[in-house]
């Protein structure tokens, strides 16, 4: 019976993949692209501001409401932040990648490993809360600072207009550094692979033509890492994007569009609102990828 | 003549192991010169000793009598083509080609006049948008010769330069390799195993073994007069007699080589010594013949239509009086 199935199973093999393939296009197909897609249509059902329900007739009304002031610098907030996110954690990543990839070896490249990913192995609230203390008026880096006798420069930088504020924790330069800390192992990782995948010849090749380190990195290395590099910014940026729990926790009172959907689709009711707020990162997230794309990103794949 | 590379007691170490041991070695300006061995002899490492990529563990390389140890490779009068030709997969053949010039700060249109040429020398003109890709072996071995030629190097370094190529392709290339080192006048040092390559290439043979150059010099010379049972034996399947076989077959009492082409068969009784055929091998233009004489072995290459006996069959070996080559017993 078994020997029977597995000889059919053989004899056609596009039978084997449909039968393997189809629990997971099920859950991507129905779960996952259909709850996109009720999505998308709430976005476009508007609710009725005096009885507060939601009238299920097709309209552009509630992206006008998306387009009001308040509305408008949530979502201008939230990409600046991811955009700030990314390019930090683009930069801060990249050496460290680079290291792991090119110079790390044996015990220390365990260690390179272990060291990115335990950040992922704790409970998000636990290190959130952990930072919290961490930037808070009586905390540690306050304590060190002031034991340095440069008290001066922190206040200073918290005394800028916009991301300062009275202490770290409570400033967006507080959201920042979280939000970097918490994502950043989502563009170490990618970039690290990518960067493995170089092949050592191709830098000797430069080398031998005359280039200096500084015009391999940028006319080799880079460019061959770029895909690893977008895998990881899109890591980076839409979680920043979606994230409502960091600036909930720490930063100013000011909202995030991750805040903003769980507020309007919980207490207030607004789904409408919400799905429209959720369609934010999805279209930026589009628009990004096209442009990558178009500029060659994904050429050396 | 100006030497373009010399190795003085040059050795480099890997941890325990001793790629290159003590080499010295001398290659002349405008010469065609071959490294050959079998693979792990230390001729790859010796190369990279060169181009900078290994710096020596003791002795030193002179290139164009400087002292080279501090040179970094991107400062040496010094290109390659490497071994599985290292092309840039995100640029076209033209910018492949122009990157040493691209480097040095080269403006953009001299940069793709340069390149043009250069894949005009290569026989690969047209081919500038092209990405690597999308080129078959032997043109990327192409782009990859006129990349490292667009420096103008004193020497161009070859690592295994044919050996991903099929057989008709390579002889091809060989000769172009040949015509476009005339033409340039420069210095080509060029790592191989292939004997036949070496022979028919280089005008100078350096022949390394555990890391040490055994013999250098012409392929004739090389061939004709191996110093060493090694030598023999790797540059052109040689028989190899000890010296109590050597007495046997009437030739002095010596570590002796003979080369299968010159010996000939007769029939039994008439030659110099008696034996019976083991195996024939068809090689096209010619066949390789296995004798056992008493119980050594003896290869004989004799043309594809002379008669030879079945298997078993008795026959007379023949080779011109001085055929037999004395070698040092190592």
């Amino acid at each position: 019976m078994l020997a029977r199935l597995s000889d059919t199973l053989w004899r056609r093999p596009g039978l084997f993949i449909l039968l393997l393939l189809t629990p997971p296009l099920l859950w991507l197909g129905i779960i996952y692209v259909g709850s996109l897609f009720a999505l998308l249509l709430q976005s476009f059902f508007s609710i009725d501001e005096f009885s507060g329900l939601i009238r299920y007739e097709l309209t552009l009304k509630t992206y006008y409401e998306l387009l009001t002031p308040a509305n408008g610098d949530i979502i201008l907030r939230t990409i600046i932040m991811a955009c700030a996110v990314t390019a930090a954690a683009t930069l801060i990543a990249f050496p460290i990648a680079l290291y792991a990839a090119r110079h790390a070896r044996g015990r220390l490249k365990a260690f390179f490993y272990l060291g990115a990913m335990m950040p992922l192995w704790s409970s998000y609230l636990v290190k959130i809360y952990a930072w919290k203390l961490i930037l808070a008026k009586e905390g540690i880096i306050n304590w060190v600072v002031e034991g340095m006798g440069l008290a001066f420069v922190l206040n200073a930088i918290l005394a800028f207009p916009v991301i300062g504020g009275n202490s770290l924790s409570v400033s967006y330069i507080g959201t920042f550094i979280v939000l970097l800390y918490v994502w950043i192992p989502f563009m170490i990782l990618p970039l690290q692979a990518a960067l493995e995948r170089v092949p050592e010849p191709l830098l000797e090749a430069s080398d031998d033509l005359g280039a200096t380190a500084g015009q391999t990195l940028r006319h080799v290395t880079i460019p061959l890492a770029l895909p690893g590099m977008i895998a990881g910014s899109i890591f980076t940026f839409s979680l920043t994007m979606g994230d409502y729990i960091v600036p909930q926790i720490i930063g100013s009172s000011r909202r995030f569009i991750g805040q903003a959907v769980y507020a309007h689709q919980g207490t207030a009711g607004n789904i409408p609102l919400a799905a429209a707020f959720a369609v934010v990162p999805i279209v930026v997230m589009a628009f990004y990828l096209w442009y990558a794309r178009r500029r060659g990103a994904f050429d050396a794949l | 003549m100006t030497v373009a590379v010399a190795f003085e007691n040059t050795s480099r170490h890997f941890g325990a192991v001793v790629a290159v041991d003590r080499v010295d070695l001398v290659i002349e300006e405008g010469s065609f010169f071959a490294m050959l061995g079998p693979s792990g002899s230390g001729k790859t490492t010796c190369l990279r000793l060169i181009s900078g990529f290994e710096r020596p563990s003791e002795g030193l390389i002179r290139i164009f009598g400087e002292d080279s140890n501090d040179i970094p490779p991107n400062r040496r009068p010094v290109n390659t083509v490497f071994q599985d030709y290292a092309l840039f997969p995100h640029l076209d053949v033209d910018d492949n080609v122009a990157y040493g010039l691209m480097v040095r700060g080269v403006p953009r249109g001299r940069r793709k006049d340069e390149a043009g040429r250069m894949l005009e020398l290569v026989k690969l003109g047209g081919y500038g948008r092209r990405k690597p890709s999308e080129l078959s072996g032997g043109q990327r071995q192409r782009v990859a010769l006129a990349r490292a030629l667009i420096n103008r190097p004193r020497v161009l370094l070859l690592d295994e330069p044919l050996g991903a190529l099929d057989l008709k392709l390579r002889e091809q290339m060989q000769d172009e390799l040949k015509a476009i080192q005339e033409t340039l006048g420069i210095t080509f040092i060029f790592v191989t195993h292939d004997q036949g390559e070496a022979l028919s290439m280089a005008d100078q043979i350096a022949v390394m073994n555990e890391g040490r150059v055994i013999q250098t010099g012409s392929p004739r010379e090389i061939y004709e007069h191996p110093r060493t049972r090694f030598v023999a034996d790797f540059v052109g399947s040689s028989n190899v007699f000890p010296p109590e076989v050597s007495v046997s077959f009437g030739e002095a009492e010596a570590w002796s080589s003979l080369r299968p082409e010159t010996v000939s068969l007769a029939p039994p009784g008439t030659g110099r010594v008696d034996g019976h055929v083991v195996s024939v091998r068809y090689l096209g233009a010619s066949k390789r013949v296995t004798i056992a004489v008493r119980d050594h072995l003896v290869a004989a290459i004799i043309a594809a239509d002379s008669p030879v006996p079945d298997q078993g069959g008795g026959v007379s070996l023949v080779w011109p009086a001085g055929s037999f080559h004395v070698m040092d017993d190592d």
